[in-house]
């Protein structure tokens, strides 16, 4: 009990806590910049740095922005962007860029807040913010307020995107607007050419076996573009839990339509969907794992999915050749 | 300044966690902090029901909401004489059973977990700062937690001397006229708002440890409650420090090293403590050993 004598008294420790938190207060305030928002690029022969928080994203930026820019990914191939975990290199990341591009749509979870409060501090786009909201995909049971943030399974909303890209790299930098308007024009005729690819593939399947069934639902806006029905076992999110009776449901689903095959995701384990597989052979009907798609990450470098537009091929493919 | 913000942010987190992680250490609920990461799962639906959106605002009501039940049935679990540590297990677990049925009967197509909607990153918080009138009043997961941190302060204070007999001999304390249920229940409330504060500015992982990591290797070097509530946030400030220079170094998740950099002092208390460590005990048996031969 000694010891209550020698300790301070408890107003004593109140104002020390006190005072700590005004030296904090005095430390932080200073008055907010506006100028972040509305900078434009002074000239000089340095790049223009350029982050990114998905793959698909870096990619885009690098054929809109060529040798002007300088593009940093935060997120890598196989990294699930609802779930990241940021690491002390991707404070320097974000610090140091003049652009920061995400996706938008709550695609990158809590971190969305984050970027949205760095729009008053510095050039921070999200690429899918020119898409007219009457075109996205809205949670069934969600009210219509929150909307499905996959929106690269539309190729259409990926040219919208581009637009976006090309839009703030001219603002930023006038100079190059006519090296930005050339190579957008380009990219997005390659754009236009693999809608057109895509839908010719599809086409060569028979139309009641144009069944996309995936673990999670990423491809709602590849199903609506191209005439598929996506099933998945989980939600939009792929931390949500998948029930027994989805599971029933989809092998019910699959014996009654003959669906040949289902297919796995590089960012989601793949015991899920074997439940399925194995349920429907009990039921006496044989279905293939139809291969790999990329869904919220495109493949490491030097793999047949390291762009955008080699993501989404590998992808039509994998599905034609497993359902035709 | 990020350095500067992010420092500061977790020893505010570490300073509040470590003083009620000694207590909660004392009274062997540790894990009521784990318990509250799982638990506040109902919370965020409910609150994504009724408001239709994702707003930290709105989350954060629903995870404080649902903190407090969760520690207020805890302690009436244990009240009711059942073990604290299965007390702890049946309210977490079923919680946040109900929290995902919730979800998976009313919003499963939507990307609403904790980690998306609630669990902070410490690694953004210098961006995420408090605007107010136009001006820019710095980080505001330093305001909460400082707020936080204030109000723990401010109660273990003030009862200082209640708390302490509370936590080591309650029988005695009921005896002196001290409220003793009282008293359990504000710690636990307290509790309850600190860690769900804290999971909104730096996420679950450095909550759960800090809340107990630091406290563990106070109680290992002192006999004495107030040097150990001392000890506990002196522990957790250099693991905030530390860490986040490890993660510097490493290029690694900051809380993870800031976690990592406390078992380390922990591990180093645990060998060679003066008091209660592996290698004074040895010293101490041999000592004993050559003088009975």
């Amino acid at each position: 009990m000694h010891e209550l004598r020698v300790k301070k008294s408890p107003f004593q420790r109140v104002k020390m806590t006190l005072s700590i938190i005004m030296l904090v207060a005095v430390v932080g305030c200073t008055k907010v910049e506006q100028e972040g928002k509305s900078a434009v690029r002074s000239g000089g022969e340095s790049k223009i740095k350029v982050t990114a928080t998905i793959g698909m994203i870096s990619d885009v930026a690098e054929q809109i922005g060529g040798e002007e820019v300088e593009v940093t990914g935060l997120m890598g191939p196989g990294v699930d962007p609802h779930l990241y975990k940021a690491s002390q290199g991707d404070i320097r990341k974000l610090d140091q860029a003049d652009i920061v591009f995400y996706g938008g749509l709550h695609l990158e979870g809590k971190m969305t807040d984050i970027l949205e409060k760095l729009e008053s501090k510095k050039r921070t786009v999200a690429v899918s913010g020119n898409i007219d909201p009457s075109l996205l995909r809205s949670g069934k049971d969600a009210g219509g307020t929150q909307y499905d943030p996959h929106i690269w399974f539309n190729v259409k909303h990926w040219i919208s995107a581009a637009q976006t890209i090309e839009q703030t790299l001219t603002e930023y930098d006038p100079e190059h607007a006519e090296s930005y308007r050339k190579r957008t024009e380009a990219y997005i005729k390659q754009l236009d050419a693999l809608d057109q690819e895509i839908r010719t593939k599809i086409g060569m399947i028979p139309e009641r076996s144009r069944v996309l069934v995936t673990a999670h639902d990423a491809f709602g806006y590849f199903g609506e573009a191209y005439g598929m029905k996506v099933m998945g076992l989980q939600g939009i999110s792929t931390a949500a839990e998948y029930g027994s009776k989805d599971v029933g449901d989809l092998r019910d689903f699959l014996v009654e339509n003959g669906i040949k095959a289902v297919f796995t995701e590089s960012s989601i384990p793949t015991k899920s969907m074997e439940a399925v597989i194995a349920g429907a052979r009990e039921k006496g009907h044989e279905v293939k794992i139809g291969g790999e798609l990329y869904s919220d990450s495109m493949g490491s470098p030097g793999s047949d999915a390291d762009t955008y537009i080699k993501m989404v091929r590998h992808n039509v493919d994998t599905i034609v050749e497993a359902l035709k | 300044m990020a350095d500067f913000w992010i420092i500061l942010t977790g020893t505010l987190a570490a300073a509040s966690c470590g003083i009620l992680g000694c207590f909660l250490i004392l009274r062997r609920m540790a894990l009521v902090g784990d318990a509250i990461s799982h638990s506040v799962l109902p919370g965020i639906a409910f609150a994504f029901l009724l408001s239709d959106s994702r707003d930290s605002v709105f989350m954060l009501a629903g995870a404080a909401v649902f903190g407090l039940i969760t520690v207020f049935l805890i302690q009436f679990l244990q009240r009711g004489g059942l073990q604290a540590d299965a007390s702890i297990g049946i309210v977490f677990t079923a919680l946040f059973a109900f929290g995902v049925i919730l979800i998976s009967r009313n919003a499963s197509h939507i990307d609403l977990d904790l980690d998306c909607v609630l669990f902070g990153e410490i690694a953004y918080v210098q961006w995420d700062t408090w605007i107010l009138n136009g001006y820019d009043l710095g980080p505001s997961a330093v305001w909460m937690l400082g707020g936080t941190l204030l109000l723990i302060v401010l109660c273990v204070g003030l009862f200082y001397k209640q708390f302490k007999l509370c936590a080591f001999d309650p029988a005695l304390a009921l005896a002196c006229g001290i409220p003793v249920a009282l008293f359990h229940y504000l710690l636990m409330g307290l509790v309850s708002v600190s860690t769900v504060a804290s999971f909104e500015s730096v996420g679950a992982i450095l909550v759960v440890g800090m809340l107990i990591i630091p406290a563990a290797t106070a109680y290992l070097l002192t006999d004495r409650l107030s040097v150990m509530l001392l000890y506990s946030v002196v522990a957790g400030a250099v693991s905030s420090a530390g860490g986040y220079y490890a993660a510097v170094w490493l290029d690694s998740s900051i809380a993870g090293a800031m976690i990592v950099t406390a078992g380390i002092l922990f591990l180093l208390a645990f060998i060679f403590s003066p008091l209660h460590g592996v290698a004074a005990r040895y010293l101490k048996r041999r000592r004993l050993k050559s003088a009975a031969a």
